[in-house]
């Protein structure tokens, strides 16, 4: 550039920035206007004249109206014509710079002229152009990436609810990922032309967009066109798999992770990637590892086309099967399935079914040893898992498995109720193709056709129903409506026993199926009618009915048995408690049996605890006559008339609800017979019971039925006795491995806390306060077991509540 | 019931009316089988205030009122008692000028003749020395006369006009089991009987005036014993449908002494049968639960149709009404249970009885409202009720 250009653009410039007369203004900007056109504003003077308008403007512009349009327009076009990275660079730090002011808005929508006029897509091609030759300083190009990727944050940060949508990402973001549609576009154009072009710069881009946590937005756009493209064409294939090349390593992760959540298939992800999972080191540690065993938050579909992308070629199928390998090892690896959450665990069996089914049967009998281990080992330590979902995984796997590598002879079978789950696990093995959805307008016309099969079935079932109805309409019974039939039963072959002796008779002989079948169904109401008759049996009934077994496959027996222990409880407490809670303890009884004693003792309490409301209820007779007796002949009557009154009244209105009285309930007094004997034994292991052993379903079921009982026990005076020996007991299992007793500490911990009564538990807790704190805080963040994090946060919040109520107390004193 | 509903005055405010609806449906929800009939008649109020708009006032469900629609199973019209023994057979006499009767046959040969009008026995006729009564049935064109079957092996036929009891014919079957007769009367003046013979699966027919036999029929494969049957004229002759100890049924042409046709309808004997010869549709019963269909064209081929299954097994006998409308079973398990005929629908449980039913029958009253449905049962009682008779 010339002295003398140099010279006027000087002088221009400082018209600009002092002069007040908006026709010197005017001309000024328009005699820069004209060396910007011919070229002659090189970029170091461009920046400084931008510096200069953007600063003389702030200052003391637009203030009369003639010539603003003019100056406006003028500005602008400046701003606009110039090399678009300048411009965008210089605009985003005066934004960021410049407090509130009229200067500010004209940036801004110079800013958004600048978006919307597509000088994005300039400024891209501009670094894709040539090859990269492009002389930037590595640092003014990182200031333009990063410029380029946050503006939203750049903007926003100091606009705050003046940004306008165009800056939103949900804007800007979709617009970049046209411009850089657009530029591959262009790339294409040229190389087909035989010109270099680098799309280095482009792909940094990407990687910082995604880095920045914005790859959805991105990709939603990109993905499935990029996918549309690269279908057919191998020049766009070519051109987007070095576009992933060229991602930088840091950022890879996050590229790849959100293109394969917004790709559909694999085959598109074949296309998109070529062999990028065999060459770059980082995207074969991402794919075949980390979206696999690491994370497990995305859904089935991304696994689904990560695998088949392996799958796709010859080179990545033994990346497939060292997947393979890996997953089975994490299956069969018993402390991942004592330690990682159910969801994971689902996520890791998904992964390895859809391997499986991606395999040949050559490859099958190649890995068959591995898979034979995985599948024996996986399947044994989730049957030993207590938690249900677990255990039917297992199940559902190793049947899966078993398909594969056995014959049809001797393959797996297990027994369980199939749910949605089980249903999708199994899904996975029937859809092994990767062509599942290897074009997307097909596949939508192929999942369209049966719905129009269905339609025209159904509309010949319409169409042949009305045959049918009206066939039926005239010869069916419906003139008649028929009579209330609840009462046809089927008929017993013998009565049903009437006493208590004749029932204990029916079950210890049990060689009469009918027999035993109505002898349990009248045993609940009739040990509760007869309660002077059941105490005389009560324990040696206890013992009948927990040794019982379901030998006629009685319908409903279990529910039956456990009523019938249940009436023998209540109607007899002290005994019968007594010898639940020994045989508890005892030699040679199944878990089941154990299992059954500890619901019946929940169940008991549970029935005891409820207030007693009606003293004619027939359970306790003698205070019912008592009653009676002590009152004299006329308020006796009275109280009878009073009582037919109320129970012949029907009241209509709601009414307020009456303050809650206390109630007398029948357990209270009790709670002890059925809470203490249980911690007697627990640390006493037998020949057939070691309940911190192996035998740990039972201490969670223990758990959980203390925790019921402390509960049920609220306001009992016994209750902070109970709860100093329950906090002690789970003092001790609280780091137990099994989630089930994990649970079962969480729950117990809850009902202490809640039926404690306050000062009581803070000087129990006393110096384990902190320590207790620390532990539940440890578990409601690290537990892997979701319902053990919600009980622990609860408990927190019980101690809390309990905590600032009892430390109220000297406050409010002092 | 009027008096549940609002006063007039009560009508502009809403909460009144609105109450007593509730308060009816508060009561007729938690009744016990004590309260249902009560309930009953709650929900016909019900309905009727529904159709009197209050429905569109007040938004009662729909679905409360058809859950109370389902009406209780009738009682019994009236009991006959004292019959002594275990009732048998039941056949009833609406025909002729004097009374409705009744007769009933007994398990110690008693037959009682009950006057429907009066609702007591008539009288009582000692007969087949002692020996039960296992069919009774009347003449259309002389209502006096009667013919029993008993198990002395003997049919007798009886004069019972002007307060007669005399047996004015009597006819040794031979046959020890318990098949009942069956009577065809073709045209006045003759009739023609079918009987079970000495000979367990064999039939025989004879002309009933003159006692000549006209045939004997007897099945060439084995079928086991005859278990019951019925005779009825077709265009091409009298016909007569046998059923087995093995569960078959054959259709006898008797004219030609020979089957047109054979259909094996349960796996276990069958019990009974009926026919609605119109229809040309038959129902059978057996020992177990189910109830079966059988239709037959007019060449007379047995071909199965619906079946219904019981809650009990086991049926006695079984009875279409004349109308050709519903049927009635006789049960092993002390009900009487009613079906519609066409698709045999489940239409009513009658309980009452506290033993095994052993026979039902229709009235064939001329007035088809009073025409009643009679039971008798092994409990010495006969239930009389009146269903589905609206109509």
């Amino acid at each position: 550039m010339g002295s003398e250009v140099r010279l006027q653009v000087g002088s221009c410039l400082r018209t600009l920035s002092s002069s007040r007369d908006s026709g010197e203004i005017v001309h000024a900007l328009r005699t820069l206007k004209h060396y910007q056109e011919d070229g002659d504003l090189t970029r170091p003077h461009y920046t400084h004249a931008l510096q200069v308008l953007v600063s003389a403007q702030s200052s003391h512009w637009f203030n009369r109206s003639r010539d603003d349009e003019e100056i406006k327009k003028l500005w602008d076009e400046i701003f606009l014509r110039g090399p678009p990275d300048q411009t965008l660079l210089l605009l985003l730090d005066t934004i960021s710079s410049t407090g509130e002011s009229a200067g500010l808005e004209r940036c801004v929508s110079v800013l958004e002229k600048f978006l919307s006029a597509g000088h994005l897509q300039v400024l891209l091609w501009s670094r894709c152009e040539g090859g990269g030759s492009h002389s930037d300083t590595p640092q003014l190009r990182e200031t333009i990436i990063g410029h380029l990727a946050a503006l939203p944050s750049i903007t926003s940060n100091h606009l705050h609810t003046n940004t306008p949508d165009a800056f939103l990402p949900q804007q800007y973001y979709p617009l970049l990922a046209a411009s850089i549609l657009d530029t591959l576009e262009k790339t294409c154009h040229a190389l087909r032309e035989g010109r270099d072009c680098s799309l280095g710069f482009v792909a940094q881009v990407l990687g910082k967009v995604c880095i920045q946590g914005y790859s959805s937005q991105i990709f939603e756009l990109l993905a499935p066109r990029l996918s549309s493209l690269t279908r057919v064409d191998p020049l766009w294939q070519r051109v987007t798999q070095r576009l992933l090349e060229n991602v930088p390593e840091r950022c890879t992760e996050c590229v790849i992770t959100g293109l394969m959540r917004c790709l559909s298939g694999a085959t598109a992800a074949s296309k998109l990637m070529g062999n990028l999972v065999v060459t770059n080191k980082k995207a074969q540690f991402v794919l075949t590892h980390k979206l696999i065993l690491q994370q497990y938050q995305h859904p089935t579909r991304l696994l689904k086309s990560v695998l088949g992308y392996l799958a796709l070629d010859s080179e990545r199928r033994i990346l497939l099967k060292q997947v393979l390998r890996s997953v089975c090892q994490v299956w069969c690896n018993s402390s991942a399935v004592k330690h990682t959450s159910v969801e994971q665990q689902l996520y890791v069996s998904k992964a390895l079914l859809l391997c499986v089914a991606l395999l040949t049967d050559s490859e099958i009998q190649e890995l068959r040893q591995e898979m034979l281990q995985c599948m024996l080992g996986g399947v044994q330590c989730r049957l030993d898992s207590n938690i249900v979902r677990i255990r039917r995984m297992g199940m559902v796997v190793g049947e899966c498995l078993s398909y594969k590598l056995d014959t049809p002879g001797s393959q797996l079978k297990f027994q369980y109720e199939p749910d949605e789950e089980s249903r999708e696990l199994k899904s996975l093995m029937e859809s092994p193709s990767v062509e599942d959805d290897e074009q997307h307008q097909p596949d939508t016309s192929s999942s369209l056709q049966p719905e129009t099969k269905v339609q025209g079935s159904g509309g010949q079932s319409v169409t042949s129903e009305p045959g049918h109805g009206s066939d039926s309409e005239l010869d069916s019974d419906d003139d008649l409506t028929p009579y209330d039939m609840s009462a046809d039963q089927e008929k017993k072959k013998s009565a049903s026993p009437r006493y208590v002796r004749d029932c204990l008779e029916a079950l210890m002989s049990s060689d009469d199926a009918d027999k035993v079948e109505l002898s349990l169904q009248v045993l609940d109401s009739l040990l509760r009618k007869n309660a002077t008759a059941t105490q005389e049996v009560s324990v040696q009934f206890s013992k009948v009915l927990l040794h019982l077994e379901d030998r006629y496959n009685t319908p409903c027996f279990h529910t039956l048995r456990q009523n019938a222990m249940v009436a023998l409880t209540v109607t007899d407490i002290k005994p019968v408690v007594d010898y639940w809670t020994t045989e508890f303890y005892s030699l040679n009884y199944s878990l089941r049996q154990r299992l059954d004693i500890l619901e019946v003792l929940a169940l008991s309490a549970q029935e005891l605890s409820e207030p007693i409301r009606n003293k004619h209820n027939g359970v306790q007779p003698i205070t019912a006559v008592t009653a009676l007796e002590q009152c004299d002949d006329i308020t006796h009557w009275r109280q009878i008339v009073e009582k037919r009154i109320q129970s012949k009244t029907r009241r209509i209105s709601k009414g307020g609800t009456q303050p809650v009285k206390a109630v007398p309930n029948r357990y209270a007094p009790v709670a002890g017979f059925f809470f203490f004997p249980l911690l007697r034994n627990y640390d006493r292991p037998q020949v057939t019971f070691d309940l911190l052993g192996s035998d740990h379903l039972v201490l969670g079921r223990l758990l959980h039925t203390l925790g019921l009982l402390m509960h049920l026990a609220i306001n009992a005076p016994v209750a902070s006795q109970m709860g100093r020996a329950l906090l002690d007991f789970v003092w001790t299992v609280r780091f137990h491995t099994d989630q089930m007793v994990r649970r079962g500490v969480m729950f117990a911990v809850c009902s202490v806390f809640l039926s404690m009564p306050g000062e009581n538990l803070l000087t129990e807790l006393g110096d384990d306060l902190m320590e207790t704190r620390a532990w539940l805080a440890d578990v409601a963040e690290n537990d892997c077991d979701a319902d053990c994090r919600s009980l622990a946060v609860q408990s927190l919040m019980l101690l809390d509540k309990n905590l600032k109520s009892q430390l109220q107390i000297p406050d409010m004193e002092t | 019931m009027d008096n549940v509903r609002p006063p007039p005055q009560a009508q502009g405010d809403r909460s009144a009316p609105s109450l007593a609806l509730w308060y009816i449906a508060g009561i007729a929800e938690d009744s016990s089988p004590p309260l249902r009939g009560f309930s009953c008649s709650l929900s016909h109020v019900l309905i009727s205030s529904v159709h009197a708009g209050f429905r569109r006032l007040y938004r009662i469900k729909i679905i409360d009122v058809a859950v109370l629609m389902s009406r209780p199973p009738p009682d019994p019209l009236y009991i006959l008692r004292g019959s002594g023994a275990a009732v048998n057979t039941l056949h009833f006499c609406c025909g002729g000028d004097g009374p409705p009767f009744l007769y009933s046959g007994s398990g110690k040969g008693a037959i009682h003749v009950w006057n429907l009008t009066t609702r007591r026995a008539e009288h009582v006729l000692e007969s087949h020395a002692g020996n039960s009564v296992i069919w009774l049935h009347t003449f259309k064109d002389s209502s006096s006369s009667l013919i029993s079957q008993g198990r002395d092996m003997r049919v007798c036929v009886w004069d019972l006009s002007e307060d007669r009891s005399t047996v004015t014919d009597s006819l040794l079957t031979g046959s020890v089991g318990f098949c009942q007769c069956s009577l065809l009367e073709s045209r006045p003046g003759s009739a023609l009987l079918a009987h079970p013979t000495e000979h367990m699966e064999e039939v025989s027919v004879v002309e009933m005036r003159s006692w000549t036999p006209v045939c004997t029929l007897k099945p060439d494969s084995k079928l086991g014993m005859l278990m019951c049957m019925k005779m009825w004229q077709a265009d091409s002759g009298p016909v007569l449908c046998a059923g087995y100890e093995d569960g078959s049924l054959v259709l006898w042409d008797v004219s030609h002494r020979r089957p047109f046709s054979c259909l094996k309808v349960h796996p276990e004997p069958v019990m009974c049968l009926d026919i609605d010869v119109c229809r040309q549709k038959g129902i059978s019963g057996s020992s177990e639960k189910i109830l079966q269909s059988w239709t037959f064209d007019n060449q007379q081929n047995l071909q199965m149709r619906d079946s219904v299954r019981m809650t009990n097994p086991g049926v006695s006998q079984l009875r279409i009404r004349a109308d050709g409308k519903i049927l009635a079973t006789a049960g092993w398990d002390n009900n009487i249970r009613v079906f519609g005929l066409k698709k045999l629908k489940p239409l009513a449980v009658l309980q009452h009885h506290t033993d095994m039913v052993n026979s039902v029958a229709f009235s064939d009253h001329q007035d088809p409202p009073q025409r009643l449905l009679a039971a008798g049962s092994k409990d010495q009682r006969i239930s009389v009720w009146s269903i589905y008779s609206e109509s």
